[in-house]
């Protein structure tokens, strides 16, 4: 018999290690390959992957009995990394089995993630799986798993709404923005003061297509700066009023203590627009926009709290769907591991099975000269009756094995394959050397 | 099976499609699920076709058939309609009108599929073609009017929904602002000259068979009225840009308009649907 295969996953994340932790176990994009390559060669490990993240650093291997242990897996961090054992094992979590199924499972969907929901990881683990296919490390035992990971974080998140709000200020901007445009192609962005937030925004606009950039500051240097940055168009401070009504959207950052824009000035934008929709993004602190202007048909005013407002609702539903994704889980994790020990059921009913025939039609050669003399009805019969039989002794047992790995049971697999399967092997080995002797 | 047969049967099977529709569409975009969408588009086309069949199968006796009482024109409607759906759908990727435009369809679709009306038309002379392109070009702007009226509102309830500055996940289904503006001023758009037409190759017809006393009838004037507030609102909502609240008022009017130009159908001494 084949020697039994352990799933161990070892690793550090954001919730167990701190960051001086993790930057020093994070694998460079181009060292995964190398790195994985590496364990794999560790003894006893018979497949791996490593995925590493700024969040996360996991092993995920396939071990054999005599190395369960994870001190393997230890002495691999402590050794790539060059890390002191005592300053990285406290901050180490290790699963098994069906749990480090399930930690796979959850780390896919996003689940076990600093911002739970984000799409990166998925990614992540993608181009970890690229990686370990590439070097040979996964195989048999991890192939499958890793892709039913994929599949179960497609599931969730076709099934919930886990990913489907924006938990950033500036990507809750977007989404905004998105909702009045539709399309951000072509849409003009007009940035009012400095600051990094408004700049994030823009570049996050930038990013999903907005494509003419208008800067206005009161320091014109400045302005050319960040207008040289985003390839955009200096305004005049001056000539702002004027101007304003060319932007689709307004980003206003500037420490001015008065109001910048008032209602009045969204009714004149909105006329010279003939209407067409305008909206204000207002970061600064205090406020550069009154928000009167909201009251404006075609004006849409968002200040940092309702900004905040926003993007702190989103968080709140993704928490309420990660519950429906941790259900989803669960139920795959169990289909996954019912799978598993009925693979290893049908490996074992088949190993009996085979052994039950060898034995009958070595029992039906040894009686072949005394079957001679049957006729071609009468040998068919026998041939007939010897299978019955041996099908009816075969019952049993496999019903048994099946029994036991539907209920996952694998002390009661384990033993009815020595009872049956084992010593059943042994005496065909035997009898067959018997046999030839 | 004779065509009138054929021609109801197709129509039924044509109403049941829009009914599953109009019940997969509520998932596929209230909650975004694909699912549904991909039940609810193939069903909406399924329908089409069906009601598509239904009305060649109509037409196959077309010299003493044709869509002129109130049921059979309702059925056209939805027809039009459903079509309307399915191009916004392939041009704007947004299934959310369906929530109102196919119950219509079903709707409108469920009376003559089973109560179907007067076989004949009551003026054999016409030319059947030339009638029949004059009801499907003014049904086609009906169409395009609701579904500007209706491509309106949801602009408003999108507009209150950003402006509320509270995140509605139940809000969510709304399609973006400049979708539904731009849904709303092209149906317009194409209602136009789909009303244009549809009332010119009326009056021709009317000359040449009744003559200058067709056009003194309240409902031909009205109809005429009803062609200006058209043009005068697409007028007003282009050059002036109206958007949310003030657009809907105006096409809230025009359709009040088609409205009683299509009630008016019931009491005009000269264009009136043939059943009681």
């Amino acid at each position: 018999m084949s020697q039994p295969l352990h799933l161990v996953l070892l690793g550090v994340n954001h919730n167990t290690a701190p960051i001086d932790i993790r930057e020093r176990l994070a694998i460079p994009a181009g060292g995964l390959a190398d790195a994985t390559r590496t364990l794999v060669h560790q003894p006893g490990i018979r497949e791996g992957l490593i995925l590493s993240t700024c969040n996360r650093v996991e092993l995920l291997t396939v071990q054999e009995e005599s190395s369960s242990s994870n001190d393997d897996l230890l002495r691999f961090l402590h050794e790539y990394f060059s890390i002191a054992p005592a300053s990285l094992t406290p901050h180490v979590y290790e699963y098994r089995e069906h749990e480090a199924v399930r930690h796979l499972f959850r780390v896919a969907s996003s689940l076990d993630s600093m911002v739970v929901g984000e799409p990166q990881i998925l990614g992540q683990v993608k181009e970890s799986y690229t990686v370990a296919r590439e070097v040979g490390a996964v195989s048999g035992s991890l192939d499958p798993l890793i892709q039913r990971a994929f599949t179960v974080a497609k599931k969730v998140r076709s099934e919930t709404q886990i990913g489907s709000s924006s938990v950033s200020i500036a990507s809750v901007a977007v989404d905004l923005a998105r909702k009045i445009f539709n399309s951000l192609d072509g849409k003009t962005v007009l940035l009012v003061g400095a600051g990094k937030m408004s700049e994030l925004a823009a570049r996050h606009l930038i990013q999903h297509g907005a494509s003419n950039i208008l800067v206005a500051n009161r320091t014109l240097e400045r302005a050319e700066k960040i207008a040289a940055q985003f390839r955009g168009q200096v305004v005049p401070f001056e000539s702002l009023y004027t101007q304003a009504s060319r932007a689709d959207i307004v980003i206003t950052s500037t420490g001015a203590p008065e109001k910048i824009f008032s209602k009045a000035h969204g009714q004149q934008f909105l006329h010279s627009r003939r209407n067409r929709p305008m909206f204000f993004i207002d970061i600064a602190v205090p406020r550069d926009v009154d928000p009167k202007m909201n009251e404006v048909e075609g004006c849409f005013v968002y200040d940092i709290d309702d900004l905040q407002q926003v993007a702190a609702a989103n968080l709140a539903d993704r928490s309420r769907e990660a519950a429906a994704a941790e259900t989803i889980v669960t139920r795959e994790v169990e289909k996954y591991q019912q799978r598993v020990q009925s693979l290893d059921a049908a490996s074992a009913i088949r190993g009996l099975q085979e052994h039950a025939e060898a034995v009958r039609q070595a029992e039906l050669k040894r009686s072949a000269s005394k079957l001679a003399g049957l006729t071609p009805e009468q040998q068919a019969a026998v041939e007939a009756l010897t299978r019955s039989l041996t099908n009816k002794f075969l019952h049993a047992p496999m019903t048994a094995l099946r029994d036991a790995a539907r209920e996952g049971d694998a002390q009661a697999l384990a033993e009815l394959e020595a009872l049956y399967v084992g010593q059943s092997r042994g005496r065909t080995d035997s009898g067959n050397s018997g046999s030839r002797s | 099976m004779n065509a009138h047969f054929m021609s109801l049967l197709w129509l039924r099977v044509a109403v049941l499609l829009y009914g599953i529709a109009a019940l997969a569409v509520l998932p596929a975009a209230l909650y975004e699920r694909p699912r549904w969408r991909h039940i609810a588009v193939p069903a909406t086309i399924a329908a089409l076709l069906f009601h598509f069949v239904s009305l060649a199968e109509m037409l196959n006796a077309a010299h003493h058939r044709l869509p002129v009482d109130t049921h059979e024109t309702q059925a056209l409607l939805g027809l039009l309609l459903a079509c309307a759906f399915i191009i916004v759908y392939w041009r704007y990727k947004t299934v959310s009108l369906g929530i109102f435009v196919l119950p219509i369809c079903f709707l409108l679709g469920l009376i003559p599929a089973f109560r179907p009306g007067q076989e004949s038309i009551p003026f054999p002379q016409f030319h059947t073609g030339w009638i029949f392109l004059h009801i499907t070009l003014l049904l086609a702007a009906y169409a395009a009017l609701l579904l500007s009226l209706l491509a309106s509102v949801l602009y408003l309830f999108q507009e209150r929904n950003i402006k509320s500055k509270h995140s509605h996940p139940s809000a969510e289904w709304l399609p973006p602002l400049e979708t539904t503006d731009q849904i709303a001023l092209k149906s317009l758009l194409f209602g136009l000259p789909c009303m244009t037409a549809g009332l010119l190759i009326g009056s021709m017809i009317a000359q040449q068979t009744i003559g200058p006393s067709y056009f003194l009838d309240p409902k031909v004037l009205l109809s005429f009225a009803m062609w200006l507030a058209y043009v005068g609102m697409i007028y007003i909502r282009r050059h002036a840009g109206l958007r949310g609240r003030r657009a809907i008022y105006l096409s809230g009017f025009v359709f009040l308009v088609v409205l009683a130009v299509w009630s008016a159908n019931q009491f005009s001494g000269v264009h009136r649907f043939t059943t009681p």
